[in-house]
Order: C-alpha cells, then sequence, then structure tokens
C-alpha cells in the first residue's frame, strides 16, 4: 500500500520531476499532430489518386496499343464479372503543348496526353467532376466546342462587338462574313481540357491564379506518330475547359483530348477499317471487390490472349512510389520525434537518480520498518510510470486538441506572422487535413510510457540496492 | 531466565579502502522478556551498530542474533522484513519522518508496509485510529495532519517514536532517542516509554550516553573497545 500513497505523493510534491516530463509531453503532442496531419494528407491524396485513376488499368507495352480492345474488354467482363462496373478504353502518350497568346512569347511544356471518350472516362473515375470552366464553374465531360466558346475567340469577340452595334449595315455585311471565317480558322473544332496548373500561373499569397490559355483559345499539342521512324505529328485544339483535381501532379501534366481525334492524329488508325488503337482500358470495380486479387486474375487472362503485350495494374501499384515516398517520409519523421521523447527519458533518469540520492534516508527508514527490496524498487518504478502517464495523458490530449483546432490556429498565427502559414492554393485544400488515427495514438502513447518507465528502472534498482544503514547513515 | 532476544559472539568490521577497521569484536548482549536494558560507550564505540546488527539492519560478520531461542540474523530476505516489521521497533538517533507525508501517515507507515492495498482498505479505520491513539499517547494530539515541517524537533522525535510502536513490536530498539533534546523533553520521552515497557511487556534496548537516564534501566551494559560489559548499578 505505502508504495502507491508514497507514488502519488511524491507526483504531487516534486515539480522538478513533472518539470522533466514537459519534454515527453511535447513529444507525445508533436508526434500526434505531425502523425494526424501527414495521415490526412496521405489519406486525402490517395482519395484523390484513385479519384483520378480507374481502380485497375489494363495497358499494352507499347505507345502503340492494340486495336482489339473490344476483345479486350469483353475478357474483362468475363473475368470480373459484376465487379466490373465500367471501362473506358485510353490513349495516352507523352506530348508537348504549345500556348500562344498575343503579346506573349509562346510557351511548351511536357505534357501527358490523354486521349478519352469524356462520358466511358467519367464512369470509371471522378473526372466529371473535376471539370471546371474559368469562373470555377463546374462543366459536363464534353469536348464540343460550342458557340458559345467559339464567341470567345478573338474574331468571335469582335464579331460580338460589331453585332452590338446597330448603325452601318452594308459594310458589317461583309465584315461579318470576314470575322466568321476567321472565327473558325481561330477555333479548331476538336477541343482540349488543359490541367489547371498547365493553363494558370500561380502568384499565390491570396492572389488570384492568372490564365494563359483562356477558353476558346488555341493550342498546338505536338506528339509521337505512329511511323517507320520515330517522327512527331501535331495538331490545334481548342481550350474548352481545365481539369483542376487537387493533383499537381496530374493539374501539370494532363490534357484530355478526344480519343478518336488523338489516334487519327498519331496515324494510329488501322487502313483496312479506320479503327484507332488505344494504350489503356481503364477499369472501375464494384466497391468492396478485391483489387489485387482482380488484378491477378485479369493479368493472367491477358496472357492467355497476348503473351507478354498486357500489364494490370492496380491504382495503389501505379502511384506505388510516391504512396511509398509519403509513408517514408512519415517513418523518418518518426523516427526523429521519437528520439525527442528518448532525450525526455534521459531527463527523467538524470532527475530519479536525484530524487533517489534525496531520498537516501527515506529508503533506509523504509527498509528498517520492514519494506523490501521490491517494494523499494517498485515506489520508483511506479513514480516513473506514473510520470510517464502524465507526461503522454497531457501531451495526448494536447496534441488531440491541437489537431481539432489546427485550422483555427493556423489562422491565429497566419494573422500574427502576416503571411499564410499553410497556402492552400499550393495543394487546393482549403482545410489542413487531418485523420487520428487511433492504433496510431495508442502506439505513441505506450511508447512514451515504456521511455518513461525504461529511464527509472536503473535509478529504481539503485534505491532498491541501496543498503539501509549505509542508508541511515548518510548525512 | 531464558533471554527474549540475545547475540553471541556478534563481529563487525568495516573496510576503509584496504585497511579493516574492526568495530564490534564479539559482542554478546542479551535482554529477558520485558526488560530495559540501557547501552553506554563511548562515541564511535560501536553502539548503533551493535543496535543495527540486533535489529536485523545489517549482518555481523560473525556471530549470532537469536529471538525466543531461534536464530534469526541468517534467515532469507522476506522473513527478515517480516521481522523488522513486526517484531522490531526502532527509533533513530536522527529522527526522520518521510517529507511527504503527515504525522499520523508517517506513524501509520509500519501498517501501510504491512497491508497490501485491499487487506489496507479494509482495516484502513483500525490503522488510522492505532496511529492517532498512539500519537494522542505521546502527546501529538493536535498535530496529526501537520507536516514534518511543521513540527519541532521533539515533536517529530514523538512521533518517530509513536511510529515504532504503532505496530506493538516485543523489541524497540533505540538509539540515543534522547541525544537531541533539552533534558526534560528527552525524560518525558523516557517517561514514556518506561510507561510503554511496564505496560505491554515490550523489550527494550536504548543506547544512551546520557548517565541519568541509563541508570533509570532495570540494567545497564558498557560497550567498550569491541566488547559488552556488565555494569552494577548499584556500585555507581
Ligand atoms: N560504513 C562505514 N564504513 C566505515 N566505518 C564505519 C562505517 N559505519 C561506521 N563506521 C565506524 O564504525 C565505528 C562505530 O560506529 P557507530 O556504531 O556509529 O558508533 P556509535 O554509535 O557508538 O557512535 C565508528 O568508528 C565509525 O566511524
Ligand atoms: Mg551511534
Amino acid at each position: 500500500m505505502y508504495k502507491y500513497l508514497l507514488c502519488w505523493r511524491y507526483l504531487r510534491t516534486r515539480y522538478i520531476a513533472l518539470a522533466s516530463i514537459v519534454s515527453v509531453t511535447l513529444g507525445v503532442a508533436t508526434m500526434i499532430v505531425v502523425n494526424s496531419v501527414m495521415a490526412g494528407f496521405a489519406d486525402k491524396m490517395r482519395d484523390r489518386l484513385h479519384g483520378v485513376l480507374a481502380d485497375l488499368i489494363v495497358e499494352s507495352r507499347s505507345y502503340e496499343g492494340f486495336w482489339n480492345y473490344e476483345e479486350v474488354m469483353a475478357r474483362v467482363k468475363e473475368v470480373g464479372g459484376d465487379d466490373v462496373v465500367a471501362m473506358a478504353p485510353t490513349m495516352e502518350t507523352p506530348g508537348m503543348l504549345r500556348i500562344s497568346r498575343g503579346g506573349r512569347p509562346a510557351e511548351s511544356r511536357l505534357v501527358q496526353i490523354i486521349g478519352v471518350r469524356p462520358e466511358d472516362r467519367a464512369k470509371v473515375g471522378d473526372f466529371a467532376e473535376h471539370l471546371f470552366d474559368q469562373e470555377g464553374n463546374r462543366i459536363p465531360p464534353s469536348f464540343e466546342v460550342t458557340d458559345a466558346i467559339k464567341a470567345l475567340s478573338p474574331a468571335g469577340r469582335d464579331l460580338k462587338a460589331l453585332e452590338s452595334d446597330p448603325e452601318d449595315t452594308f459594310l458589317k455585311e461583309s465584315e461579318r462574313e470576314w470575322l466568321e471565317s476567321q472565327r473558325d480558322k481561330q477555333v479548331p473544332i476538336h477541343g482540349a481540357i488543359l490541367g489547371y496548373a498547365l493553363a494558370t500561373y500561380h502568384l499565390g499569397n491570396g492572389r488570384d491564379d492568372i490564365y494563359i490559355a483562356d477558353i476558346g483559345q488555341k493550342v498546338a499539342l505536338a506528339f509521337p506518330m505512329q511511323a517507320k521512324i520515330p517522327q512527331t505529328g501535331a495538331d490545334d485544339f481548342t481550350v474548352v475547359g481545365y481539369f483542376k483535381s487537387g493533383m499537381s501532379e496530374y493539374d501539370s501534366t494532363h490534357v484530355y483530348v478526344p480519343l478518336e481525334e488523338l489516334q487519327r492524329a498519331r496515324n494510329l488508325q488501322r487502313a483496312s477499317d479506320g479503327k484507332g488503337s488505344v494504350n489503356q482500358v481503364q477499369i472501375k470495380v464494384r466497391e468492396g471487390a478485391d483489387l489485387d486479387a482482380l488484378a491477378d486474375k485479369l493479368q493472367l487472362a491477358m496472357e492467355q490472349l497476348s503473351p507478354m503485350f498486357f500489364h494490370v495494374s492496380t491504382w495503389e501499384q501505379k502511384q506505388g512510389p510516391l504512396l511509398a515516398a509519403v509513408a517514408i517520409e512519415q517513418s523518418i519523421l518518426n523516427i526523429l520525434l521519437f528520439f525527442i521523447i528518448a532525450v525526455a527519458g534521459f531527463g527523467i533518469l538524470a532527475i530519479f537518480s536525484m530524487i533517489v540520492v534525496e531520498k537516501t534516508r527515506d529508503i533506509g527508514i523504509l527498509k528498517a520498518l520492514g519494506a523490501s527490496t521490491a517494494g523499494v524498487r517498485n515506489i520508483f518504478l511506479g513514480y516513473g510510470l506514473l510520470l510517464g502517464a502524465v507526461g503522454s495523458g497531457v501531451g495526448m490530449a494536447g496534441g488531440l486538441l491541437f489537431v481539432r483546432y489546427i485550422n483555427e490556429i493556423e489562422k491565429g498565427l497566419s494573422v500574427i506572422l502576416k503571411h499564410k502559414v499553410f497556402d492552400d492554393s499550393i495543394y487546393y485544400f482549403d482545410r489542413i487535413p487531418t485523420l487520428v488515427e487511433p492504433h496510431t495514438v495508442v502506439a505513441i502513447v505506450a511508447g512514451a510510457l515504456f521511455i518513461a518507465v525504461g529511464a527509472s528502472v536503473w535509478p529504481a534498482r539503485r534505491a532498491a540496492k541501496m543498503h539501509p544503514v549505509k542508508a541511515l547513515r548518510f548525512e | 531466565m531464558t533471554s527474549h532476544i540475545a547475540a553471541f559472539g556478534l563481529r563487525k568490521s568495516y573496510r576503509k579502502g584496504k585497511i579493516e577497521v574492526p568495530v564490534l569484536g564479539g559482542v554478546d548482549v542479551d535482554a529477558a522478556r520485558g526488560e530495559f536494558v540501557t547501552v553506554m560507550g563511548a562515541s564511535g564505540s560501536g553502539k548503533s551498530t551493535m543496535l543495527h546488527l540486533l535489529g536485523l539492519l545489517d549482518q555481523p560478520d560473525a556471530g549470532q542474533v537469536v529471538l525466543d531461542g531461534r536464530r534469526i540474523d541468517d534467515r532469507p530476505d522476506r522473513e527478515r522484513d517480516r521481522l523488522r516489521n513486526r517484531t522490531f521497533g526502532f527509533i533513530f538517533q536522527f529522527y526522520h519522518l518521510l517529507p511527504e507525508l503527515s504525522a499520523v501517515e508517517n506513524v501509520m507507515m509500519p501498517h501501510l508496509i504491512r497491508e497490501g492495498v485491499f487487506s489496507y482498505i479494509r482495516k484502513r479505520k483500525q490503522i488510522r485510529r492505532d496511529a492517532e491513539e498512539l500519537l494522542d499517547r505521546v502527546g501529538l494530539g493536535h498535530r496529526m495532519a501537520h507536516q514534518p515541517s511543521e513540527m519541532s524537533g521533539g515533536e517529530i522525535q514523538r512521533a518517530a517514536i509513536a511510529r515504532a510502536l504503532v505496530a506493538r513490536p516485543e523489541v524497540l530498539l533505540a538509539d540515543e532517542p534522547t541525544g537531541n533534546l533539552d533534558s526534560s523533553t528527552g525524560q518525558g520521552v523516557l517517561d514514556l516509554l518506561r510507561d510503554l515497557n511496564r505496560e505491554r511487556g515490550l523489550t527494550m534496548i536504548l543506547v544512551t550516553h546520557d548517565q541519568q537516564i541509563a541508570h533509570q534501566a532495570d540494567r545497564v551494559v558498557r560497550l567498550s573497545e569491541g566488547r559488552i560489559e556488565e555494569w552494577v548499578p548499584a556500585l555507581v
């Protein structure tokens, strides 16, 4: 009984020991905050990655792709059965985007050109959800260059100005014809959807992004052609919308164009029937289905169809390096932060050793009154556990509160520091994402407790081994 | 008369570096049940050392400690802990109380050490009552909840006496209990011990170098040059 009483009293009367666990508290709080924020980011990122990527992708190893995608899709349906919800044939190829605009030097960028049928693409993953016009309004998944978009071209704008001018009807008629022909030249018939980051300059610090490719503007794409020797082709498209997923990797590289137009332009249409090839079939799978198992089954089926030609991967495998990078960052941070708590362990060890020396006489008295060696040891082990519990308990509460109010705290800090601490335009997250994983919190607290108890083992053993007579003679 | 506690041929020496300093060179001492024995001797003659050996706080290099005819100095740790807790009561020269606990809690300590959590909870009323009664007895009824830092030297010493007696030990070992008190307070403490000795039949071995106090005992022994010599009170 005396052990508990003494632990408790020591806890309440020794403020210096409480000071020694401040670093445990801070370490635990920091670890909880960092892990929650990183888990939140990773979770959001996975969400968005998965949103944009289809669950499963069957792709050919060559950029020229394959013509028999109907056959491939039939096999997929056959193997996957009800698990397969939707499929979209896609042609994806690297290329160059060239944006030229009056008064500014033309800009070229490396891009990923993705030829899709927009309605099909919208069915296999988040696509329609990420399409916006220049005002930030959602637009339907379509590449159609509507009259409204045509009217936004330079000639279209002049035409509009002319129409609103009531005078001079004769001149107007000829001018109108000329302007109309100009407009049709300025506006290619095929639309393209540009990644938001490709089409804008990001100024940051709360200022609006500047568009360098407006809707209705002509942009040029260059890409590898199907030919005997490597050769590039080019084609013009009209900007009809922007793709803004929140994943900068996609938003700064993706250009979506109509599948058939890309096939034609890349010379991928068969001479016999004009059918174009694709190099991917994107597949959406029923929720809850085992992706990895299905991928394996599909790979097998594809091998039967055409050996060594197809590669089936899940969205996670496709983004493996990115997800792994986040996981590595998180574990490195955790190791570093755990060192903080380990350092705190040495603080506890030092202070405990001091307390044991200070308590020498008390220990002598306790032993004279019949306390056992184990009993004396347990006083200090219990004290260490109690300190660790208080330290990590306060740290846990503080960390969880911080996570709960992290956005409010960020706002406050931004006001004080006079610049945005969390620049939401970098990740396009409007709030700092957090995810508190109970098992992580438990592991952190358990680790801190372990260190606190571990650090008190040595002083506790010293106290227990103390010879009662020496302790009583201690001055 | 069989002795209640006795020691035969106790030897103890301390090692200081390479030099061995003999302190006790074959001490024979005994006390009958209910007897009050005082030990006198020059400072450094080994009185405290002898008391520690008798109370199982230390182990002799040679010799035996016998309680009720049974050797106890070679018992395993558990049993020695138990004997210290139940059979012996210690009063030290420096009357040390645990500073985190109140007077009454300090007095309860032997019981707190003896009982586990559950048996303590069951017996806590009785334990507290015993401690309060004894504090009352030593004249500290008004100091129960005080911390040691709020008490005078004499009060602390009396609380330490209450602590030594609360678990109703059979043998009280007191190491200069009055050494740091003025003579009237010292006499008060001694009267109290004497009363308890008579009342409870408590065997007491008390170290002192105050002749006045020593001669109130049933018997006085003298420790000198590592050995005990009997003193016949009548001759003084
Ligand atoms: N731990 C120790 N190491 C060395 N010498 C000691 C130790 N403890 C006591 N002594 C010596 O033993 C002798 C007896 O000490 P002690 O029993 O305290 O005497 P008393 O109580 O009669 O004054 C003294 O000379 C003291 O210096
Ligand atoms: Mg002494």
